[in-house]
């Protein structure tokens, strides 16, 4: 019960809420660098699983490759990319943007395949050419995996931005650092819910973007048969 | 790219001759650090999943049983996947000081978001005619669990098996920020503290190499444990893609994060 | 017209899909390719619009080779129906119809009218427009599956198996709408089945497929029915041929006996007295207004009293009737096996009795069907 009080508390500082060390600061650094992070991620994942999906050719590599990426320890990725261009943004993105490829990639891959071949085949039928097929029936029918796919990302990017704060560039990672060579345990709580907190906004972010971006049919559909 | 820091110990093909040199290091130093932190990352990585596993089952099994059960399981252990690991390394560090189990009960903790819905998945797969037959031959709710419901859901708890052993063999070298990462040990003190990208290069290959072997050893102690899912021809394909499917959607909702 | 010469497709593995095919399907008309599967009926549909390329022949539409066509273009003007329809759950139903407008660049305002009309065209209500393919039946699903292939007003129509997927009452339906459809609208439809009474009821002509994508015989329904070449398409066509072989028949060239009717009011001593001039064992009573209202045996009126009403009678049901101006003589028949009389009822449009024929009238009936075909006169156009 102390423990909590003690967060309260800490919260309750005002010091905590401004100057480059407060948690506005803070936050949106971490938020900036999450963001970085998943847009890279994204340009460079769903254009790959996209077009490995849509042409059924190099889907083998490109999931190889995520699952490869995906057993990447983060913390060896960041630092070798430390050692080869000194500490700063670049190794921090990098780090996040392997972690945050697989899933994107994966999912929006097996969203394209997963498509009907049925429809696929009434859609060339009626004359669509491959854009057309991709543009008016793939990318709408595979959107709920690719958006879960980021969500997916977003969340590890989110939590894993921390390590931001051990290449002296900040982020929430400071006060769970900072916290724990000064022995502030309710700063490293504070920190960690920081964490939590965003993560919980990127979750409600997703279920708006789920309304806004899914055709109302499929929404439908998955709720009528959540099995599929 | 440059690289000051370490072009003395590359050659004019700065790629392979990183390779070489990282295999040189490894293997000059294969008894002291090498050696000892592989089996580390072995014993952390495998004891959280295990243990995961071990809490995993009677929660889903629970959550199957008792519906209500599962919103506020599946909101709890997805609020527990977005705490910074670092964070929870840290704050168990009073109490469980150095003990492996610093590591251990984090990466435990972040397997449950994989592992429960997959094990709930499993068991919801179990085809109602299957149960109700088990029931008609009188099994009693434990005997049907464990003889008949467990071992049809086995497949896609394996997939879960897999995508979380993957994740925590990657997770484990967080840890060696608190003194123990496993190989992240060798990342962090033997190439990071020392500006020095073999040991970097060793440490990152040896935890890919585990990954991947911890992968291939589930998918045959799948083969070994569904024999009946073998030699099906292109039914058992279809199921094999179906599963993928089930699993890495699954793996995806794994990270749904706090709320849901 | 649609034209294959020569058309052959082999799979690089060696397997042949269609082989040697060739093929003339008349403007305006239906003509059903029917075979087991790996009879390559689907392929050969599918060669039409390019989504099957052969490995040797020609295919050609109205003389031009569909291969001189970039192969969307071509497909824009040929109406595609698969099996399950294949609707895009992500879209509207009235989208799903404009699918092909949209793809020729039709203004919206347009599409969305075509939508309309043909919704109407199909027998879907206006309601539907803005549901999505899962809030239908089947059959409905069915429906926008045919009014989409239709949206751009295609001269040509390619349905694959697509009633397959529905139960065996809604496909009738469907059927029924279909045979509806092409009398209005008079397309070259090329149509897939393996169902042999689906070719026989929607063919103008049937072309069977044997195995290996051979073409066994190519003919009219009746022709078929009548004439199978060899033991194969007997088989296929099933042994109850002769009888479904009526349904090519009209009903109206049955002789009808009216003097076996007698009228509500009628007393049994009368009713007696036609009984003996007629020499029949029953009397169809009707009520005044000329409806058939049931049997009366000869041994009931025998026990009667002379002044009875006959339609007070104990009567025995008329069972089957069948109408005698669109009825086949398989309709006919099939009311006088059903009838506990041994009689079938023949009635006007308007439902009033025209006359009872016996079976043993029927027999006469069908075998001078069997004569005339030794002549090869069988009746020409159905449906």
């Amino acid at each position: 019960m102390s423990l909590l009080a003690d967060v309260a508390s800490w919260f309750a500082q005002p010091e905590q809420w401004s100057g480059p060390g407060g948690i506005p600061v803070r936050f949106a650094e971490h938020l900036y660098y999450s963001l970085l992070a998943l847009l890279a991620a994204a340009v460079i994942a769903i254009p790959v699983g996209l077009l490995t999906g849509h042409t059924g050719r190099g889907g083998f590599a490109a999931i190889s490759l995520a699952n490869f990426a995906r057993a990447l320890p983060t913390i060896g990725v960041l630092t070798l990319v430390v050692l080869g261009m000194g500490l700063g943004l670049v190794p921090v993105l990098v780090a996040l943007v392997a972690l945050a490829v697989p899933p994107v990639l994966v999912n929006t891959y097996e969203g394209v395949r997963g498509v009907d071949p049925q429809l696929t085949d009434a859609a060339r039928g009626m004359g669509m050419r491959g854009r057309e097929v991709l543009w008016s029936l793939e990318i709408p029918m595979a959107m709920p995996l690719i958006l879960l796919g980021l969500r997916t990302a977003a969340i590890q990017v989110v939590s894993t931005a921390t390590i931001a704060a051990y290449v002296g560039i900040g982020g929430l990672g400071r006060f769970i650092v900072d916290g724990q060579s000064q022995q502030i345990i309710e700063q490293i709580l504070g920190g960690a819910l920081l964490v939590v907190l965003l993560a919980l906004a990127v979750t409600t972010l997703f279920a708006l973007l789920r309304r806004r971006v899914i055709a109302p049919g499929l929404r439908a559909r998955s709720a009528a048969s959540p099995a599929n | 790219m440059a690289e000051p820091a370490i072009a003395a110990a590359t050659s004019a093909e700065p790629l392979w001759g990183r390779a070489v040199e990282a295999w040189r290091w490894g293997r000059h130093n294969l008894d002291d650090p090498v050696g000892p932190l592989l089996a580390e990352h072995v014993l952390l990585s495998y004891a959280s999943v295990l243990i995961g596993l071990a809490l995993a089952v009677p929660l889903g099994v629970l959550c199957v049983r008792f519906r209500a059960f599962y919103a506020p399981v599946l909101g709890s252990v997805n609020a527990l996947y977005a705490v910074p690991s670092l964070a929870l390394f840290f704050l168990l560090l009073p109490y469980t000081a150095f003990s492996p189990w610093t590591a251990i009960i984090p990466l435990a903790l972040y397997t449950l978001a994989i592992l429960v819905p997959n094990v709930v998945d499993g068991l919801d797969q179990v085809p109602h005619h299957v149960r109700q037959a088990a029931v008609a031959m009188g099994f009693g709710p434990l005997r049907r669990l464990l003889r008949v419901e467990l071992p049809v859901a086995v497949p896609v708890i394996i997939a879960g098996l897999r995508v979380a052993s993957v994740a925590t063999i990657s997770m484990v070298s967080v840890a060696s920020l608190v003194g123990l990462g496993g190989l992240g040990g060798i990342i962090l003190t033997y190439g990071f503290a020392r500006d020095f990208a073999a040991p970097v290069v060793v440490g990152i290959a040896l935890s890919v190499a585990l990954a991947f072997a911890t992968d291939g050893l589930l998918v045959l102690a799948q083969r070994a444990l569904t024999p009946w899912a073998r030699d099906r021809g292109p039914a058992r394909r279809r199921g094999r893609a179906a599963r993928r499917r089930a699993a890495d959607t699954t793996a995806a909702r794994a990270g749904e994060g706090a709320a849901a | 017209m649609i034209t294959f010469e020569g058309v052959s497709k082999q799979y690089p593995d060696g397997t042949v899909a269609v082989d040697n095919l060739d093929l003339t399907v008349p403007t305006g008309h239906t003509t059903v390719l029917v075979g087991s599967s790996g009879s390559g009926k689907t392929t050969a549909l599918r060669m039409i619009n390019r989504m099957v390329e052969p490995t040797a022949g020609r295919v050609a539409i109205d003389g031009s080779d569909v291969r001189g066509q970039d192969p969307p273009v071509l497909r824009r003007s040929i109406g595609y129906v698969i099996q399950q329809a294949g609707l895009f759950p992500h879209r509207t139903v009235a989208d799903n119809i404009a699918t092909v407008p949209q793809l020729l660049g039709w203004p919206k305002k347009r599409a969305r009218e075509r939508s309309r009309e043909l919704m109407e065209l199909v027998g879907l209500e206006p309601g539907h427009a803005s549901r999505y393919p899962h809030q239908l039946s089947g059959g409905q699903q069915q429906r926008v599956g045919v009014a989409r292939a239709l949206a751009a007003d295609p001269p040509v129509l390619l349905m694959d198996e697509p009633f397959s997927a529905v139960d065996p009452v809604v496909r009738g339906g469907l059927q029924d709408e279909l045979l509806r459809l092409q009398a209005e609208l008079r397309k070259t439809v090329v149509f897939v089945t393996h169902d042999i009474d689906e070719a026989v009821k929607l063919g103008d002509s049937i072309a069977v497929l044997r195995p290996g994508g051979r073409l066994a015989q190519l003919d009219s329904p009746e022709r078929l029915l009548a004439e199978p070449v060899d033991e194969f398409v007997e088989a296929f066509v099933g042994y109850d041929r002769g009888v479904r072989r009526l349904s090519f028949f009209p009903a109206r060239q049955l002789p009808l006996r009216s003097d076996v009717i007698v009228t509500a009011g009628e007393t049994a001593a009368g009713a007696r007295a036609v009984a003996r001039r007629t020499g029949e064992p029953w009397l169809l009573v009707v009520d005044t207004g000329h409806r058939p209202m049931g049997w009366v045996s000869t041994e009931t009126l025998a026990a009667a009293a002379d002044d009875h009403d006959v339609a007070k009678l104990e009567l025995v049901g008329y069972g089957h009737i069948f109408t005698v101006s669109t009825d086949s003589l398989r309709a006919a028949l099939d009311a006088a096996v059903l009838s506990p009389a041994g009689r079938a009822v023949g009635v006007a449009d308007d439902g009033t009795a025209l006359g009872a024929v016996a079976q043993t009238e029927l027999g006469s009936a069908i075998w001078a069907i069997g004569s005339d075909d030794e002549h090869s006169t069988a009746a020409d156009g159905h449906g």
